[in-house]
């Protein structure tokens, strides 16, 4: 830690050096220890305070940062704000100020517009941690995959890894792939030309279905959500389709078993759609893990990051 | 009183060489004497202008008073300030005021307005629709007796090819010009900047470069088929350069214009979902911004136009996203454009002058301005040595957002002499 420049905010994976990548998913580590644990509560966060402030609805994100809080000892105020209540008129500055005046040391955010917990990171004292906004980034997801995919690789570089979906509308997409290229894990994209956007980072390779997905040999395949209410955009002609395409089934399920490919998903998972019923019991699935990682990475970020308030 | 502008270069759109002339406007506003080796009348007031550029008055083709209906962004006179300020002494104002300009009597209302507002002269133009909604022709007749400067919605294309026809084929009687934003409604959606590693990277909706391109393809055909005159703003990309070009060889009677912002910024400089660059249509990629700056050289652009739109500071203090598109030019404009090409020498005053001056005013039928003997005085004062801070202090418009600001450009605009 020493020699990390201290950070106040974390915003994207973009912006991250390979020391403070490394630092938080050292650290993440004894956290997760502490599960196992009767007593699964540290001290560290004693008297400071998380605003968890969700502008999407999202019960997984926002339950992991609170659980995260919780066990740092620090006092969690949930605020999610119904999309009713983002009315025209009520601007991002008022809002910023009203958050700025409840004096939270850290303010988790989740915003369906790109940019948002930057802005808000610049008008306020507290820690903003991004829980994703727009389709840009979610930076505490990509840092609980990398700390998954390492744990069963300790050999992580070189690897392969293979996202599957609609990386057009991803944040999740966009913040793994940048990480995973940052620790030294090639990345390949499978899903259809319109969700695979052409402007796409440089390093991912793009691979047209899944008997390329194969022979290019990934050591795990993750699945990206699909998002069922954008079916009005006419990405995909159907359901049906996408699953027949790209989902994965008994008989690609067969072919990852060769391989001894792992699977992860950052959920929830859609039943049929981007996975079958059966791929679920999936020996080496991660989706599980990668939940209770989750808490883990998002206890070290806040271990981490510096709010200014700590200066007073 | 008579003033004299003493032992100065003169900048002119048919020469590369400054002449060297001082330069006598009476008090009437008018330039009496010009030339080499003059003695100063004992009345006049003596201006030391050595080192100094006289300049002929800047004309912008696309502005955006905001007056009436949005007099909290910028009004007839705040604009006309920020003109003045920038070098600017003429411009045509968009229709999009509210209400939108789409009949002769609101044409006249405007100009009475402009009458008692602006000392610089502000032309107007019409919709080509009833309030701009792209359903049914606006009073043509009306505003062309008005002498309405040209036709356009302004940002809205209009949506359907047939009734984008009609206009044409109706204005052409009029020989009315007919502008068009160039903009494919269906395309551009709820895009913010350019379709490409940017907005990827930053996880904004994007605006493919294809949504001007086949508006412009489609407004050249339009005219082709109508032989009306057509008036293309803001083009940004390589191929639109390429299409106007193609159309112009045909002997289309088409022009074309590029911002300031165009011509010098790229996507590459949107740093931080700064919203001071987010334009209409947005910035491109390098490559059309060289594209561009080739075009203007050898002409399939004709004129420089800023696209002058105010949005005040708290509106553009939302998100990326939601923020309005457009932020302001006329101050900017001559600033950026001597900083990034005039001082580098990729092109000098002669063609600044052309393409910010002459060749606008004779899109819209006015005489270029020159400063001679006879004419009635529109020039600025340009020090070259001189630095100019853009920040908003320092601006006269209401909304002082642009992409400059916080840059310091070389040369300073000292006075604009308007007769």
């Amino acid at each position: 830690m020493s020699d990390l420049q201290p950070r106040k905010d974390l915003l994207d994976i973009e912006s991250l050096s390979l020391d403070e990548i490394e630092y938080v998913l050292e650290n993440a580590v004894p956290f997760k220890q502490l599960f196992q644990r009767s007593v699964k509560k540290v001290p560290a966060l004693r008297g400071k305070t998380v605003l968890n402030l969700f502008y999407e609805p999202s019960t997984r994100t926002s339950s992991s940062f609170e659980v995260a809080a919780n066990r740092m000892s620090a006092d969690v105020t949930n605020f999610t704000v119904s999309a009713s209540s983002i009315v025209k008129g009520e601007s991002l500055l008022d809002t910023i100020e009203t958050l700025q005046a409840m004096r939270s040391d850290y303010i988790v955010i989740r915003h369906q517009a790109a940019g948002v917990p930057g802005i808000v990171a610049q008008h306020t004292r507290a820690s903003v941690l991004n829980a994703g906004d727009g389709y840009h980034a979610h930076p505490t997801q990509a840092l609980l995959d990398a700390m998954t995919f390492r744990e069963v690789y300790p050999d992580y570089q070189g690897r392969k890894i293979v996202i599957v979906g609609d990386v057009l509308h991803s944040r999740v997409a966009r913040s793994t792939s940048t990480l995973f290229h940052k620790l030294g894990v090639e990345v390949g994209v499978l899903g259809p030309g319109s969700l695979v956007p052409q402007g796409r980072h440089p390093f991912m390779t793009r691979l047209r279905d899944w008997d390329e997905v194969f022979e290019w040999g990934p050591d795990a395949v993750y699945l990206l959500r699909v998002q069922l209410e954008r079916q009005e955009g006419q990405f995909f002609p159907s359901i049906a389709e996408y699953h027949k395409m790209y989902g994965m089934n008994s008989e690609r399920l067969g072919r990852m078993r060769e391989r001894d490919a792992y699977l992860m998903h950052p959920g929830p998972v859609n039943r049929g759609v981007e996975i079958t019923d059966q791929a679920m019991g999936y020996e080496k699935s991660l989706i599980s893990t990668q939940v209770e990682n989750g808490i883990a990475v998002r206890m070290a970020v806040l271990h981490w990051l510096t709010p200014e308030t700590q200066k007073d | 009183m008579a003033r004299f502008f003493s032992q100065t270069r003169i900048a002119r759109s048919d020469s590369s060489e400054l002449q060297d002339a001082s330069v006598l406007v009476n008090d009437e506003g008018v330039i009496e004497r010009v030339g080499p080796g003059l003695d100063a009348p004992e009345d006049a007031e003596v201006l030391d202008c050595s080192g100094m550029i006289l300049v002929p008055g800047m004309f912008d083709l696309h502005v955006h008073a905001r007056e009436p209906g949005a007099e909290h962004k910028e009004t007839l006179s705040t604009c006309a300030e920020a003109a003045l300020h920038g070098g600017v002494t003429g411009m045509v104002l968009m229709p999009d005021t509210s209400p939108p300009v789409d009949t002769g009597n609101l044409v006249k209302s405007l100009q009475d307005l402009i009458s008692e507002s602006s000392p610089v002269q502000m032309l107007v133009s019409g919709c080509l629709t009833k309030k701009r909604e792209g359903t049914e022709l606006a009073g043509f007749f009306g505003m062309a007796n008005r002498d309405v400067a040209m036709l356009t919605d302004s940002d809205r294309t209009i949506p359907c090819p047939d009734l984008l026809r009609r206009c044409m084929e109706y204005a052409k009687d009029f020989d009315l010009l007919v502008t068009s934003h160039c903009d494919t409604p269906a395309l551009t959606k709820g895009g913010a900047i350019n379709e490409g590693h940017v907005s990827y990277r930053l996880g904004l909706p994007g605006i493919p470069a294809i949504s001007q391109e086949i508006a412009i393809d489609r407004d050249i055909r339009v005219a082709q088929q109508t032989g009306a005159r057509l008036h293309l703003q803001q083009i940004s990309t390589a191929n639109a350069v390429k299409a106007v070009g193609c159309a112009k060889e045909a002997g289309t009677s088409v022009t074309c214009e590029v911002s300031p912002h165009h011509l010098l910024l790229s996507e590459e400089e949107i740093e931080d979902y700064n919203t001071h660059f987010k334009l209409d249509p947005p910035l491109r990629l390098p490559r059309d911004v060289e594209a561009l700056v080739a075009g203007l050289l050898d002409d399939t652009i004709d004129a420089i136009a800023t696209n002058h739109a105010p949005h005040t500071e708290f509106e553009k203090s939302s998100d990326f996203g939601s923020a309005p598109f457009g932020v302001t030019g006329l101050e900017t404009a001559v600033l950026a454009l001597y900083d990034g090409f005039v001082r580098k020498g990729v092109f000098g005053w002669d063609l600044l002058i052309r393409k910010y001056s002459d060749q606008p005013r004779a899109i819209v039928g006015l005489p270029a301005v020159r400063i001679e003997e006879g004419q009635r005085a529109e020039f600025f004062l340009f020090d070259p040595e001189g630095e100019t801070e853009i920040t908003p202090d320092s601006m006269k418009t209401k909304s002082p957002v642009t992409p400059f600001l916080g840059r310091t450009f070389s040369g300073a605009i000292r006075e604009t002499v308007l007769g």
